[in-house]
């Protein structure tokens, strides 16, 4: 069976220098026989987590919205890929706002005790982060990789890999960066051989 | 001319632990009888995340109209800016990201358009603060926040140095950091510190 790979854009704005990086990505997957579905955050009709902890009693989210058919998707798929810009040193709100609603995931896992993911799941299972900074900084990603990190945890997914390029304002964007979209397509390549590797193992 | 104090609960819980941390320093603040406080519960705010437009970078002002257009002068009027945010998946909560991120308009102010932030009087003096709680008790569970913060504190003017930070890991449930052994005399005497701080330099 082809790897599922689900791409979430968490940008406010279309086709910029991170949903290209993830079309990259996506495409490299889906020439290695992925079978591969793009999200774009900011048409999901969602809110951010309330902060209730109404699902650490039952391990329900009690906002019914599009971001919970989304997690559903996200628990079925081989790989993710978690793609924001940096602003202000961090993922976007739109993209923080998801990932905080997974907080009924993790009271599954670490409250109630209802859902674990076994080594072998989280082996199979693939977490890339795609990311593009305005800034040259080498640290501009650095507040990101936590809230990233924790995110796959609490799904599930191994932390596989960055998707990461810097100085965007200096390379005019990612089309004028020499080697990410190439890096991206090839990486999408390698994550799907990869998964389909170990599905035979 | 009163102190001018700006509080941001960016918690979408009200009266957890991150609101009971910033209401424990405005309550000391509030002892004090020149003192003006503003505390705004972020998620009545109405404040929408940056559409990464980057339209400020021309207009000197954002496209966007809501809760901003109320607090935009008051961020710049505030001699001591507050910042509270609970700690959600490692980073700060979407509702106070979304209020950093719409700090975009004040960093195209500063670096791009090169003007001042806030008048050439008061600039240097301002005190920031940031609080936050964290359910984890990991020592690293505030990393992921700092960075953003100092944005949000560079681009309206408060330098590094003038950052202050009282952040309280281990406490989860709502009202757990009523148990907390310190963290309600660290507020206050942050509180009196930041208190006695601005003033002299509002004199100086």
């Amino acid at each position: 069976m082809s790897a599922r790979v689900i791409g979430i854009s968490g940008s406010p704005h279309r086709h910029g220098n991170t949903e290209t990086l993830l079309d990259a990505f996506l495409d490299g997957a889906e020439h290695a026989g992925g079978s591969v579905e793009k999200v774009i955050l900011k048409d999901l009709v969602y809110t951010p987590c309330r902060g209730c902890n109404a699902c650490h009693k039952d391990g329900e989210c009690i906002v019914n919205d599009e971001a919970l058919p989304l997690f559903d998707r996200i628990l079925l798929a081989d790989c993710i890929a978690v793609a924001s810009p940096i602003y202000s040193m961090g993922i976007t709100a739109e993209m923080k706002g998801l990932i905080d609603r997974a907080q009924f995931i993790w009271a599954r896992k670490f409250i109630l005790k209802t859902l674990y993911f076994t080594d072998d799941h989280i082996r199979r299972h693939k977490g890339l982060f795609i990311s593009t900074a305005g800034l040259s900084w080498d640290n501009v990603f650095d507040a990101a990789f936590p809230a990233v990190t924790a995110f796959f945890n609490t799904m599930g997914f191994e932390y596989y890999d960055n998707i990461i390029a810097n100085d965007m304002d200096r390379w005019k964007g990612i089309r004028g960066h020499p080697t990410a979209l190439s890096a991206a397509h090839a990486k999408g390549q390698e994550v799907v051989e990869v998964i389909a590797r170990l599905d035979l193992a | 001319m009163p102190i001018k104090v700006l509080a941001f609960s960016g918690s979408p819980r009200r009266h957890g632990n991150s609101e009971t941390l910033l209401d424990w320093i405005l309550d000391t603040l509030r002892t004090e009888g020149d003192v003006e406080i503003d505390k705004v519960i972020l998620v009545d705010a109405n404040v929408n995340p940056c559409k990464g437009c980057n339209a400020c970078e021309v207009l000197n002002k954002c496209i966007q109209r809501d809760g901003m257009d109320v607090l935009h002068d008051k961020i710049i009027d505030a001699d001591v800016i507050i910042l509270s945010s609970p700690i959600f998946c490692m980073g700060i909560c979407s509702q106070a990201k979304a209020l950093i991120d719409r700090f975009q308009v004040f960093r195209s102010r500063k670096y791009v358009l090169k003007l001042p932030v806030v008048p050439p009087e008061r600039k240097g003096k301002r005190i920031g603060i940031f609080l936050s709680t964290a359910g984890q008790n990991w020592d690293h569970v505030f990393f992921g926040a700092i960075p953003s913060v100092k944005c949000f504190f560079h681009v309206i003017d408060v330098k590094d140095s003038d950052i202050r930070y009282l952040m309280v890991n281990g406490v989860d449930e709502k009202g757990a950091i009523a148990k907390h052994p310190s963290a309600q005399r660290d507020a206050e005497q942050l509180a009196r510190e930041v208190i006695s701080d601005i003033r002299a330099r509002l004199a100086g």
